[in-house]
């Protein structure tokens, strides 16, 4: 059984470099087994070699939490890219522009609201927004949908709600400062964004003629899922490494002036890149900082991070990625500072 | 990245995330059970999405005489997959053979005790059982603001893992508490007086309240005389607050 299992497997092979070198030269058919061959022995010998040091306290650690932010983000990335897949397939170009206002500043506001619809987090809206400007929305739109969507969806709010009892002003204003971060920031695009910082988006839809939409969807789909987890896994190992490297005793240091506390745990949604339907829980337990901070640590968590800015990276270019969350932690700080100030 | 290769990592991270789910436990040591669902349709999904690549590549194999031609045309996104993809192997081979374990005392011993939850004044009396079950966040509750001082005298019994203590005399019975995901873990822990087991086990604690401070008011210490440890099977979902097993003898 194995063993014809083996020959067919070999045959496949063969035929593959039969294929790759017609295509790609000789040079790519040597490299071929070569690199197969690394494929195994190399993890093989890293792992045996370094057995000891990735079984230390502070590995094991580390591979538990990135592989914790990995499995956890794995679901919703998932649906995001079958949604961005489905919107490329399936939904045609005016529905778009039927729905949101012509006018890009008025577009904006909607675009923002419109994030109630996707339940989720915020490795789904990367996709969907990308896909959303390959449909011919305009980029701004598309990132007010991106930045409020992980943060004001009912899933979201209601795990809000539930770690933040007898709070009610509490949900308001997370609402309230994540659709002004947003509509902010799509306005801001208008207004000094290029669209060169863009990366061009790439559709696997060059071949309409005789390609099914089903298919078009899977390729898609497939494509972009495995792109973004890509990136997602490079954001799951910078998190690890700063939840392993930087012991939770250091937030007691912060908590006591009033405007470093709200810096800081804006830094910290950053780098703990926890996902947005667990972040208020976690907001809820860091009991020794004002309310506002708190506030600013559900407003950026959602919007920035660092799977998020790997993840934005991988989709619309490094140009982008870090610009875009620079400004949009600011923006956030702000409002957040602002209505936090106001409702709590 | 090839076609071949990409079908192997949709593949392999389904089966990776079905094999965590189905056929065994192994994800509550880093979500919580509710994700299970969830993690068994993106499995599934997963590997649904590799057999119907495997199943168009190979119609297109058989279909062309010129693969080279076709491909070289205008199809080179397909087989040009995404390089970054590449890390996902990491994950799925992680999930497959090498599962790290659940997050234990090196993480506890570096992060503060969970700060006491919201105050509460309606305490029920304790049961009359002895040694008493009770929970770790229970006992600090009891401890720090239980007016009517019910669990004082009390012999209790809890249950956690061990974290060594920076004092000689003392140690940690602890729990970690996950609220989405283990990157979001924070220890309760508890102080418990006594020679010091070895980090990381598992143990059942009987004892009763270590006296300093006054009890029922903040300046409780959150600390336990140990009368006996004994080991403990380690619970399945290690990711939460429960009430002690019952050793086994």
């Amino acid at each position: 059984m194995q063993s014809t299992e083996e020959r067919a497997v070999e045959a496949e092979t063969a035929d593959l470099e039969r294929v790759t070198g017609a295509e790609a030269g000789p040079g790519r058919r040597r490299s071929r087994p070569l690199l197969v061959l690394g494929m195994v022995l190399v993890p093989a010998a890293v792992l045996y070699l370094a057995g000891g040091w990735l079984d230390s306290p502070a590995m094991k650690a580390w591979r538990t939490v990135c592989l914790a932010v990995t499995v956890q983000a794995l679901p919703f990335l998932l649906l995001g890219t079958a949604l961005s897949g489905a919107i490329n397939a399936f939904v045609p170009a005016r529905v778009f522009s039927r729905v949101l206002p012509r006018r890009p500043v008025l577009a904006v506001p909607v675009a923002g609201v419109a994030g109630v619809v996707l339940p989720g987090c915020e490795c789904a809206s990367v996709p969907v927004a990308n896909s959303l400007i390959g449909r011919g929305v305009t980029p701004a739109a598309a990132f007010a949908f991106l930045l409020s969507a992980p943060a004001i969806n009912p899933v979201v709010l209601t795990a809000t709600a539930v770690a933040f009892p007898g709070q009610p002003a509490m949900i308001a204003a997370r609402l309230l400062a994540s659709l002004v971060t947003a509509w902010v920031m799509g306005w801001l695009w208008l207004w000094l964004g290029r669209a060169e910082w863009l990366r061009p988006v790439v559709r696997h839809t060059g071949h309409e003629t005789g390609a099914g939409r089903w298919r078009e969807f899977r390729t898609g789909f497939q494509y972009d899922f495995l792109h973004a987890g890509g990136f997602l896994v490079v954001g799951a190992m910078a998190a690890a490494t700063f939840n392993v490297a930087v012991p939770r005793s250091v937030l007691d240091v912060f908590s006591g002036s009033a405007w470093l506390s709200v810096l800081f745990l804006a830094g910290l949604a950053i780098v703990l890149a926890v996902c947005s339907e667990a972040d208020a829980f976690v907001a809820a337990s860091l009991s020794g900082f004002s309310t506002v901070a708190r506030l600013t640590f559900m407003v950026v968590g959602p919007m920035v991070d660092l799977k998020l800015i790997a993840l934005q990276a991988g989709t619309f270019g490094r140009a982008f990625a870090i610009r875009f969350s620079a400004a949009t932690v600011v923006v956030a700080v702000l409002s957040s500072a602002l209505i936090g100030g106001v409702l709590l | 990245m090839r076609r071949p290769l990409q079908i192997t990592l949709l593949a392999l991270s389904g089966i990776g995330l079905l094999r965590i789910t189905l056929f065994g436990d192994l994800y509550l040591r880093y979500v919580k059970e509710g994700m299970r669902p969830l993690l068994i349709a993106s499995g599934v999904v997963l590997i649904l999405l590799g057999v119907a690549d495997a199943v168009s590549y190979g119609r297109r194999r058989a279909d062309d005489g010129h693969p080279h031609h076709h491909d070289g045309g205008h199809g080179h996104d397909h087989t040009g997959g995404p390089r970054a993809a590449w890390l996902l192997l990491v994950p799925a081979l992680s999930l497959l053979f090498y599962a790290p374990p659940a997050l234990g005392a090196y993480t506890a011993s570096r992060e503060p005790s969970r700060a006491a939850v919201t105050p509460r004044h309606d305490f029920d009396p304790l049961p009359a059982t002895s040694p008493l079950p009770i929970t770790l966040s229970d006992f600090a509750l009891r401890v720090q603001q239980d007016r009517s001082r019910a669990i004082k005298g009390r012999t209790v019994q809890l249950s956690g893992f061990v974290t060594a203590g920076k004092q000689a005399d003392s140690w940690f019975l602890t729990r970690i508490i996950i609220s989405c995901c283990a990157a979001d873990a924070q220890s309760v822990k508890l102080r418990i007086y006594g020679p010091a087991p070895r980090p990381d086990t598992w143990v059942a604690v009987t004892g009763t309240w270590h006296p300093a401070g006054a009890l029922g008011t903040r300046s409780a210490a959150v600390a336990l005389d140990a009368r006996s440890v004994a080991e403990a099977a380690r619970p399945v979902n290690s990711y939460s607050d429960d009430l002690p097993l019952v050793p086994t003898r």
